[in-house]
């Protein structure tokens, strides 16, 4: 089903928490809300759950507006960050309890239900614990009751607020890795909330960046990881270095230090350019005035790519640079060494639109 | 024996379990144990027949029917309207709460012969509230059952108030966003979860209504095989100076109340067993 959210704002007390939202959604699409806590992330998704109403705006299903329905009408699933199981009931009435409390017109027969709880919870590989009760389960475990509790009215938007936040970090890849499976198999269109950048960039077709009540940037994963239009973006999505200078027909510079930036044409003062730590390249020796001197403060070595961490020694700025393994072993640099570093690839932006 | 005492010491994290058990089981019998076993112990002097000449007579009989009958009466009023009392003062902010949240606990500091003496006066055929009635209120069982619903009020609400606290609206949101009308919410989601707690603000208020005797020897109107409860059967006993037959009939009370309890407290266990781990 597709959704339209239109000029949605929401307000509490004197926090504005939404402010003149508008994004449409396709019908199929696995989208991520990407956002630091206090964006409205999750005020948007209570609001399309209509767990929450809206000052200003409209939500619209499938062109049909549905802004002053009742959750209960709107037929949505919701996955609660903290599970919201009922705890008194086994995971099987858990999953049921959706259809049981139809009324007798729409009810599945018991034996529909039964069959339908059953596949379900075969889907989140949970049949052997149907009588078991919340508590005698994992929190990993939980979260797939949770979703098969939502899946098991089937909705025709599942909508996930931080499904993931509560998990440790191999059961939160394992659970992530499920959701695009079963997106994947049922096109059903999911939005679901999160903080982490990672999550939103493995999972999600296309990701929604808010801050502040507003939206930063809509995009595919790609786009916003390569092409962010603002500082935000660009910081919010991985690590990031800076580099403060002056703007000059095609060059950033810094005291002695220059880098060619040939897309930048007009001059500027004070303007931040960002880079990637796996854009900074490092030498032993220097070879023009592109690269800047920095001293190596820590070596961080586990996996296939080596974090350094080295301190400016023109000005008193920390870096942060990834490098692959054979480079590392190449270089032979240690702790404590001075080498030359050069950005690669750098991406500037002006003074209006920095906020950092 | 010792080998499995050692292998607890060693298993537990939390210190002084050997400590803590036996200071328990030292002030239960001092405090609990003990006068309680003093009952049982005066009841030995009397023979079996006497016994049950005491306790089978038709008086007291009347009066077992009563208490339980009005203090189970009172229990249960006090469990739908203290629920909505704590319902309310937990979901509901409005002007003057703390003040209604205070007045719960009035009835656990008021002395009980004042309530009593104010409840009769407010009941009588001619008081306040009685005139308004075709019926008799006050020196009937109805008036000890309200006299008991005051005591035992403040029980179930402090019981239920801290669970419904942290019950938070997760649950009954995603309820409601699973189809379900806010009544099946209510009956199916809410109530069951609340459960355990009200069994035993019941259980409390219940067992508290049971040894009651100030508030409602006022009420009562204490006649004879209609108004008359138990703890009166035994005071009357006591002030005509038959201690043992007073002990005989608190022994009646004590296991009948006992095995109630008990039987509560296994309601108690099935219902709570879902919440924990096994």
């Amino acid at each position: 089903m597709s959704i339209q959210i239109q000029n949605v704002s929401r307000a509490f007390g004197t926090f504005q928490a939404l402010k003149d939202i508008s994004i449409d959604i396709e019908s199929g699409e696995l989208i991520a809300l990407l956002g630091p806590s206090g964006s409205g992330k999750t005020t948007l998704l209570r609001i399309l759950a209509g767990l929450e109403g809206l000052d200003e705006g409209a939500i619209l299903f499938d062109g049909q507006n549905i802004t002053n329905v009742s959750p209960k009408e709107r037929g949505v699933g919701f996955v609660f960050q903290h599970y919201a199981l009922f705890r008194h009931m086994t995971v099987f009435d858990n999953v049921a309890y959706g259809l049981k409390v139809r009324p007798r017109k729409t009810r599945p027969s018991k034996d529909e239900i039964n069959k339908k709880v059953r596949d379900l919870l075969a889907l989140v590989k949970l049949d052997n614990f149907a009588d078991r009760y919340p508590a005698q389960l994992s929190g990993g475990q939980r979260q797939r009751v949770a979703l098969a509790r939502a899946l098991a009215v089937e909705p025709k938007v599942l909508l996930l607020d931080e499904p993931f936040g509560a998990l440790d970090a191999k059961v939160r890849k394992e659970l992530r890795r499920w959701l695009r499976k079963l997106h994947n198999e049922f096109h059903v269109t999911s939005i679901f909330v999160t903080h982490d950048q990672e999550e939103a960039l493995d999972v999600a077709n296309r990701i929604i960046v808010m801050n502040n009540g507003k939206i930063e940037q809509v995009g595919t994963p790609e786009e916003v990881y390569e092409h962010p239009n603002s500082p935000f973006v660009y910081d919010f999505l991985g690590n990031v270095n800076l580099f403060r200078g002056r703007l000059h027909k095609g060059k950033l510079t810094q005291g002695q230090f220059e880098i060619d930036v040939p897309t930048y044409l007009d001059s500027h003062y004070e303007v931040v350019g960002y880079v990637r730590p796996h854009d900074i390249q490092i030498e032993k020796n220097q070879l023009n005035n592109e690269s800047v001197a920095a001293k190596i403060v820590h070596i961080h070595m586990v996996g296939p790519v080596v974090q350094i961490e080295l301190k400016r020694e023109d000005v008193d700025e920390y870096l942060e640079a990834e490098i692959p393994k054979e480079h590392y072993k190449k270089l032979g640099i240690k702790n404590g060494d001075t080498v030359f570093i050069k950005p690669k690839q750098l991406k500037v932006f002006v003074p209006e639109d920095f906020s950092i | 024996m010792e080998l499995t005492l050692k292998k607890r010491k060693k298993n537990t994290i939390i210190p002084g379990f050997t400590m803590t058990l036996g200071y328990t089981m030292l002030y239960l019998s001092i405090i609990v144990l003990l006068p309680l076993s003093m009952v049982f112990f005066n009841t030995f002097s009397m023979s079996w027949s006497e016994f049950w000449q005491t306790i089978a007579h038709p008086r007291a009989v009347a009066s077992y029917k009563l208490s339980f009958g009005t203090a189970l009466a009172a229990g249960v009023i006090n469990v739908i309207f203290g629920t909505i009392i704590a319902w309310v003062l937990v979901r509901y902010q409005f002007p003057g709460k703390r003040i209604v949240d205070g007045l719960v606990d009035l009835p656990f500091a008021l002395p009980t012969a004042v309530a009593g003496i104010a409840l009769a006066t407010l009941y009588s055929p001619n008081g306040w509230v009685g005139q308004f009635f075709d019926f008799k209120i006050a020196f009937t069982p109805l008036g000890i059952i309200i006299a008991l619903t005051f005591i035992g009020l403040p029980f179930v609400v402090r019981t239920v108030q801290p669970v419904l606290q942290n019950l938070g609206s997760e649950i009954e949101e995603a309820s409601a966003s699973l189809g379900a009308t806010r009544l099946q919410t209510f009956a199916k989601v809410i109530i069951p979860e609340l459960l355990p707690a009200i069994i035993t603000g019941f259980s409390l208020a219940f067992a508290r209504s049971l040894g009651e005797y100030g508030s409602v020897v006022f009420i009562a109107g204490n006649m004879p095989m209609k108004t008359e409860i138990t703890p009166l059967i035994i005071m009357t006993k006591l002030e005509q100076y038959d201690y043992v037959g007073a002990t005989a009939i608190a022994t009646v009370m004590l296991v009948a109340s006992f095995i109630l309890l008990l039987l509560i407290n296994i309601i108690q266990w099935y219902t709570n067993r879902k919440f924990s781990l096994q």
